[in-house]
């Protein structure tokens, strides 16, 4: 405690981001330290809540726990019993919290939680990040950030560069993969995969022309057209746009619904749903994703014609959208299956009374 | 509008490209209105049209290729499925089972084969049909090629 109470009077222990550019119009009056010898704070904000979608690219640390053990002002809180850096991420906030509402003072709002771990420390007391990092960072090599500048290809410090060079990604060519953390390195490597097959099909997608405007899909002039619009019964290809007007185009006398409108253009196949994508399948798995990929994201938002059950939706259970209640419960719908005369299976909805009545013939 | 205009523009110019490419077809876009064509198909050959030139007048709607084309032919011709003073033809990718992706190109191939094939039990020229449907193939056949001498076939001399 005593060197905490120490550094709490020098006042400013994180050097300044801005400084360290070169670039701080605060001067003087910054609450950062403008002193070389002070550590540079580099957590990544993204990192800490969860998701940085830079993943090991990320020019700040990703550092898997709070290493300066953001508010303890309380030395005997069960946080610091363990290692620091061991410490679960999840726990973190409830700590923060606790700590916040323990012994800071009321007048602090509580969206002061959700700033930056340093901010926090910035204008609280602070302490024991100087005496836990140096050995944290002698410690655990997992801790270490890898260097930004060879992750993103080229470091000018090469072999001098106080930071790890990442090992190579043989996909993306670059030094990004981290030497201890085999997490991340996983990581990468699927996303890298995933890009670079992402990048293939979209080559290929270049060259695929519409049946119905004859233009180059991914080359038509407005940017929201240029999408695909896939029929779920076969494989030609449409723009979205194209597609979707034709099949909601009135149809004129004598035309069929179901066998000129929602039907392919090109082989008159019956689909009953068009799937937007910004690339072309090669194959009937790529496909089956894209379309699970669109179900999922439907399957998220709440339906407007259910409106949490206020309203009736025409699709009944084949809807793409989501039936839930204001609750959060999911509606739950027992089909009733009825014989018709003919003796085929009919699905019954809304049966009224009246219609009971009318079948009578009284 | 806009995207019937790019649309028949594409058309046109694949139109320009493959002039070649079939030889029984010849499709001009009008000098001034890219909504308006005309077509020139040959008779296809063993039946009573061959060697005939026909002219055949596309009026575009602005809702291509969503609405098909009116087509009729403006060369007398003796069919059961086109009508004999108008020129208009019944097909059914000209009206209930159009899809847009047709072309005007696709379109005349259609009629060709229409002219090799006649449906005599949707007629339009009924005495065509009932010639056809009597059974009486000769009178049919000498009937249809004497209109495509007159009308189709450049005069000699």
């Amino acid at each position: 405690m005593t060197t905490a109470t120490g550094l709490q009077g020098e006042g400013l222990k994180v050097l300044c981001k801005f400084f360290a550019h070169g670039a701080c119009l605060k001067g003087d009056n910054c609450e950062f330290s403008h002193d070389w010898k002070q550590p540079a704070n580099n957590i990544c904000t993204f990192y800490q809540k969860g998701a940085c979608s830079y993943g090991s690219r990320c020019r700040y640390d990703h550092v898997k726990a709070p290493r300066q053990a953001p508010v303890s002002l309380s030395p005997n809180s069960s946080f610091r019993t363990g290692h620091p850096n061991r410490t679960p991420l999840g726990k973190e906030p409830a700590a923060t919290q606790n700590h916040l509402s323990g012994s800071a003072s009321s007048s602090r709002s509580l969206t002061s939680v959700t700033k930056p771990v340093w901010a926090l420390e910035a204008h609280t007391s602070s302490f024991s990040r100087n005496e836990n990092r140096p050995h944290i960072v002698a410690v655990d090599p997992t801790e270490k950030p890898i260097c930004s500048f060879a992750a993103a290809g080229y470091c000018p410090h090469g072999d001098k560069c106080p930071h790890i060079h990442g090992d190579l990604c043989y996909i993306c060519g670059k030094n990004c993969l981290h030497p201890y953390r085999p997490d991340e390195r996983e990581e990468h490597m699927r996303m890298c995969q995933q890009n670079s097959k992402h990048l293939e099909a979209l080559r290929h997608s270049q060259e695929i022309e519409c049946s119905v405007c004859l233009e180059r899909v991914l080359s038509k002039p407005a940017p929201s057209e240029r999408k695909f619009g896939l029929l779920s019964e076969c494989d030609h290809p449409f723009c979205v746009s194209c597609i979707r007007n034709w099949r909601s185009s009135s149809p004129s006398s004598g035309m069929d619904v179901n066998s000129a409108l929602r039907a392919c253009p090109i082989c008159r196949k019956l689909s009953y749903f068009v799937v937007p994508s910004v690339i072309w399948y090669s194959c009937k798995e790529e496909k089956q994703e894209i379309v699970d990929g669109y179900k999922d994201k439907l399957r998220s938002i709440d339906c407007k014609y259910f409106d949490f059950g206020n309203g009736s939706c025409p699709f009944g259970t084949s809807c793409f959208y989501k039936h839930a209640y204001r609750d959060g419960s999911l509606e739950e719908v027992v089909l009733r299956h009825l014989d018709t005369d003919d003796g085929k299976t009919m699905i019954a909805k809304d049966i009224r009374l009246s219609e009971f009545f009318s079948g009578m013939h009284l | 509008m806009q995207a019937s205009r790019a649309r028949l523009f594409k058309e046109y110019k694949e139109v320009q490209r493959e002039k070649a490419a079939d030889p029984d077809i010849q499709l001009i876009c009008d000098d001034s209105n890219i909504f308006k064509w005309t077509a020139l198909i040959k008779g296809p050959s063993e039946t009573p049209y061959e060697g005939g030139v026909f002219q055949l007048a596309f009026a575009i709607p602005e809702q291509y290729p969503l609405l098909p084309p009116q087509v009729r032919f403006l060369t007398k011709i003796f069919h059961p499925n086109v009508h004999f003073k108008t020129g208009e033809i019944c097909l059914d990718i000209l009206k209930n089972a159009w899809s847009p992706a047709w072309t005007l190109q696709s379109v005349c191939r259609a009629i060709i084969a229409l002219m090799a094939h006649p449906e005599p039990d949707s007629p339009l020229n009924c005495d065509s049909g009932n010639l056809l449907r009597s059974g009486d193939l000769r009178g049919y056949r000498s009937m249809a090629r004497m209109y495509t001498k007159l009308a189709a076939m450049p005069k000699k001399g």
